[in-house]
């Protein structure tokens, strides 16, 4: 990766121009988190060449295939596995996963722990809209309580996961989270958990306006979002013990940043030193 | 310059082959009686600048597996029945994007957790259509320890080739057999690799209908930046719906495995020139059958063996012509009548008796020929 | 109780010393804040501080009254009653003047400017800054004594920027009657290890430059001094938003979130410019427009007639 910052940003230089206008609704934070995530990438001068983004199954899957890199729309919840034998067996690409909150910690949940754990040198952006968008908006994990989508007719009873604090628990070396709203701090986190050599796990906080905003009477796409933001508190994240799920009030930014081993350079390093003891042996 | 000869168990002549293929990822989660093969490979790979990875569950294994493959290099994973079933998902999506991968299956009893240490043939039809929707399928079924070896080389050579998922499926018995097997010199070994495209980045078409039917994959890091995805695919590799369009992409997965089952399709026989009674089974059922049929050829009856090693797609012309002038055909499988279905669809219910066991073991000669003398009868 | 001054004389001999140092949070005010009072103590004088920081946060204002005397009871100054104002950042020292004594008044300055973020009136690109624009010549004229200096820029050559307040405080101490040696000893006994050399450094430099600047009063500010009104080197630039229609959605969400509220959403549901003149090129709908629609493009105006 170049260290220089590279000016003039232009986010059509990433894009498949032939899939362009996108298919996702009216207002959707998607996109926003897609140029951020392109801007990071120009930034810090990732070659589109050797970028992979690797996405699952539902709205934020579908994000991925308007990316002009080597972009893989994989099964329901498994991208962050695909991703890790695609990252073992590649090490030279910049591996990248775009998945949802229901991808990513309902069905995805137990790779996203072991990913965590695991510490392999991939970026993993959830955009968590709260909601199951593509089959018509059912209750997800992070959807919040009371509110209501197809299958939580009366309001959802069930406590919202905390995406980071789970991650942070998992042992990720890198967490952060940012909303859509703050397109320049949302940039700079990607950056840095580009940047960050081991397991960045990113949460951003999108809108599903069209859906999830219309059942509950959340306004249009630049209230949702304007309410996201105002929904970010600092003391919130890391002091909110007592609080089983997710604390309202959220903390943005670089949460958590460790030096762990990045796993895929240890592996490496002791198959050296397996294949060195071999050699000498005759 | 000789090959080398060594006895080795059915799974570890699995993991050695595998790396002869030039394996250099493997994937997995431990399951009885297949954690021999990621054990060895734990220790193999590294040594080939290989990469071993345990995984948290077996949809997480075949996953990696197959990222590791997008990204270009030769994969593997081995498993049993209930982590089968699991890898389901993910084999359908290596067969629609036509991501090439090694899949073993050491077959024990089920269903469900059923009996971890007993052999069984119960994977049969899973094997064919585990996975939902038409979707093309290869599976080789060795009988003998050396037979394992060669055909796990084999999978690999056709997996590249066709750019699709082969599967390795034979019974806990041959897993933990040790036989003596010839192990080629390294360069003799005929290895294929996919095709990667080159050049003519602009307006590359991933899934173009090439004359093979086996469009050229495009590497991460060559410049082809390309879209892989599950859904119904054109060629250009984004999705489509429109009916034409799907039918083609649909066909051609089927087709390229049709129109080269010359290729693909190896059997054994034994005896069947002049057989009037055909015995049609696979894996260890086989060994067995080989013996019954000497017996009773022995007693003044004409047996004969047919034994598909590949399974799927299954050997049709050959079963016809191997069971010509058969009056009777057996079909003995440890299960409950699979591979009977197909013997009975390609020569008719008719002349199609079976032989199953389901109780974990194996079936001895003296029960196959004991039904052949009363099929006769 | 305090005795009461019987005449103007022995009121001048009895009332309390001001001092008043102002500046922006992060700069040291109430450092030397604190090495004055211990100054003010050594000389066996009553001393009283009080400040108000804290709501600041770094850039913000920060200030600091110290009164020394035989009798101090008042922990504040009042306006037209300091003696001494210490401003770390120019626009500060400006805006606290009239708070020194109009005849006898020592003013010393940093003409360094720390703009702050309500000084950008417009979010416009090199648009003129709220910030003073009074030269240090005629901030001088409106005081008794003044000493307006780049202190930052010597504390920078010591080799510390910071070292900015120490600098100001050699300044002031040319004009207390007290000894410089025992300026020296509350600094040494004030100032972390780390720092310590330079600090003293900074004082001497500060003194130095003030006794050469009492000997030479065309020293005693930087005529050179040009009031910034815009940021330096900013290029008249123009700015054009292209918004493509065929990619806008009319999700509302630039129209909603411009922060000069000039777009609006057209009969079609597209995005359009209404009020060009209004935009400022902040980019805000570029940023969050979720399908890629607007584009802000900024160009350097050519000078005109150039």
């Amino acid at each position: 990766m170049n260290e220089a910052v590279r000016t003039n940003f232009d986010i059509k230089d990433y894009l498949r121009l032939e899939m362009m206008p996108h298919f996702m609704c009216p207002g959707c934070g998607h996109g926003i988190a897609l140029r951020c995530l392109l801007w990071a990438v120009h930034e810090l001068g990732v070659d589109k060449n050797r970028l992979a983004v690797v996405s699952g199954i539902g709205c934020s899957g579908r994000v991925g295939a308007y990316i002009d890199a080597n972009t893989f729309h994989t099964t329901h919840g498994r991208p962050l596995a695909f991703a890790t034998g695609l990252k073992l067996a590649r090490p030279d690409l910049t591996v990248v996963v775009i998945t949802g909150d229901g991808d990513c910690l309902a069905i995805g949940g137990n790779h996203l722990i072991h990913a965590c754990r695991r510490n392999l040198d991939i970026t993993c952006l959830m955009l968590n809209n709260e909601v199951y968008g593509m089959t018509g908006g059912q209750v997800s994990p992070t959807t919040a309580i009371d509110r209501l989508t197809t299958t939580t007719p009366h309001g959802n009873a069930e406590p919202t996961f905390d995406a980071c604090r789970l991650a942070d628990a998992a042992g990720a070396s890198f967490v952060g989270r940012e909303v859509t709203r703050q397109a320049p701090a949302l940039k700079s986190v990607i950056k840095a958990g580009l940047a960050h050599e081991g397991f960045a796990f990113i949460e951003v906080l999108s809108d599903c306006t069209e859906i999830y905003g219309r059942k509950n009477d959340l306004g249009e796409s630049p209230e949702m979002i304007l309410a996201q933001k105002s929904d970010m508190r600092p003391e919130a994240f890391g002091n909110a013990a007592d609080e089983p799920f997710r604390p309202n009030r959220l903390r943005a930014g670089v949460l958590v940043q460790r030096d762990r081993p990045e796993y895929g350079r240890v592996y490496r390093e002791r198959a050296a030193a397996e294949r060195a003891k071999a050699k000498a042996k005759g | 310059m000789t090959p080398s000869l060594a006895a080795l168990h059915g799974n570890r002549a699995c993991a050695l082959a595998a790396i002869a293929a030039g394996c250099r990822f493997f994937a997995g989660y431990p399951i009885t009686p297949s954690s021999e093969i990621a054990e060895q490979l734990s220790r193999e790979l590294p040594r080939v600048d290989g990469v071993f990875i345990q995984m948290e569950d077996e949809i997480g294994s075949l996953a990696a597996v197959i990222g590791a493959s997008l990204g270009g290099v030769k994969v593997m994973t081995a498993t049993s029945g209930p982590g089968f079933s699991l890898m389901q998902e993910n084999l359908g999506y290596a067969a629609m994007t036509e991501t090439p991968c090694v899949i073993v299956n050491v077959m024990r009893g089920g269903p469900s957790t059923g009996m971890p240490t007993r052999p069984s043939q119960g994977d049969i039809m899973q094997a064919r259509w585990g996975t939902h929707g038409d979707h093309p399928i290869v599976v080789l079924a060795p009988a003998s320890v050396q037979e394992i070896y060669d055909e796990t080389i084999r999978a690999f050579n056709l997996a590249e080739e066709f750019r699709t998922p082969v599967i390795v499926a034979y019974d806990e018995t041959i897993a933990h057999l040790l036989e003596s097997v010839v192990i080629p010199q390294r360069r003799t070994v005929a290895t294929v690799t996919r095709k990667f495209a080159r050049g003519d980045e602009q307006g590359f078409q991933p899934y173009a209908e090439t004359e093979d039917l086996v469009p050229p994959m495009a590497r991460p890091g060559d410049g082809h930046r390309v879209h892989v995805t599950g859904l119904t695919h054109m060629a250009d590799g984004f999705p489509t719906q429109k009916p034409d369009l799907a039918a083609r992409a649909t066909r051609r997965l089927l087709d390229k495995i049709e129109q080269n089952r010359d290729r693909i399709e190896r059997t054994e026989t034994f005896e069947v020139e002049d057989a009037e009674v055909l015995i049609v089974a696979v894996g260890i059922v086989a060994r067995a059958a080989r013996r019954a049929a000497q017996d009773l050829r022995s007693a003044g009856a004409r047996a004969g063996l047919f034994r598909p090693v590949t399974l799927w797609p299954f050997p049709e012309q050959a079963l016809i012509e191997a069971a010509a002038k058969a009056r009777h055909v057996l079909v003995a499988e440890m299960n409950a009548g699979q591979l009977a279905l197909e013997v009975e669809r390609i020569l008719g219910r008719g002349r199609v008796a079976r032989l199953n066991r389901i109780d974990g073991e194996p079936i001895p000669p003296a029960d196959i020929a004991r039904s052949i003398r009363e099929i006769a009868a | 109780m305090r005795a009461e001054p019987k005449g103007e004389q022995a009121a001048a001999a009895t009332r309390a010393l001001n001092v008043m140092i102002v500046g922006v949070g992060g700069q040291g005010v109430l450092m030397i804040s604190k090495a004055l009072a211990l100054i003010g103590q050594k000389q066996g004088l009553q001393v009283k501080q009080s400040e108000v920081h804290g709501m600041a946060k770094r850039g913000g204002a920060v200030f600091s009254h110290i009164r020394f005397g035989v009798e101090v009871w008042s922990p504040t100054i009042a306006r037209g009653e300091a003696d001494a104002l210490i401003a770390l950042e120019w626009a500060e020292g400006l805006r606290w003047i009239d708070y020194l004594r109009p005849e006898t008044g020592v003013f010393i300055a940093d003409t360094r400017r720390i703009v702050p973020p309500f000084a950008c009136r417009s979010r416009r690109h090199g648009a003129p800054m709220a910030y003073a624009r009074e030269t240090p010549a005629e901030a001088l004229e409106k005081v008794g004594e003044g000493f307006a200096l780049d202190a930052t820029a010597i504390a920078t050559t010591l080799g510390e920027p910071r070292a900015a307040n120490t600098v100001l405080l050699g300044v002031l101490s040319t004009s207390l009657d007290m000894p410089a040696a025992d300026w020296l000893a509350v600094l040494d006994a004030l100032t972390p290890p780390k720092s310590r050399a330079i600090n003293l450094e900074a004082f001497r430099a500060g003194r130095a430059w003030a006794e050469a600047a009492r000997d030479d009063p065309t020293l005693r500010f930087d005529a050179g001094f040009v009031p910034r009104a815009r940021p330096a080197d900013a290029p008249d630039m123009s700015v054009a938003l292209v918004i493509n229609a065929a990619w806008c959605k009319g999700c509302d969400i630039c129209v909603k979130l411009c922060p000069e509220r000039c777009l609006v959403l057209d009969a079609e549901q597209v995005a359009f410019l209404k009020a060009p003149h209004a935009c400022t090129g902040c980019r805000v709908c570029e940023w969050l427009c979720p399908d890629f629609a607007i584009e802000v493009r900024t160009a350097v105006r050519e000078a005109a007639g150039a």
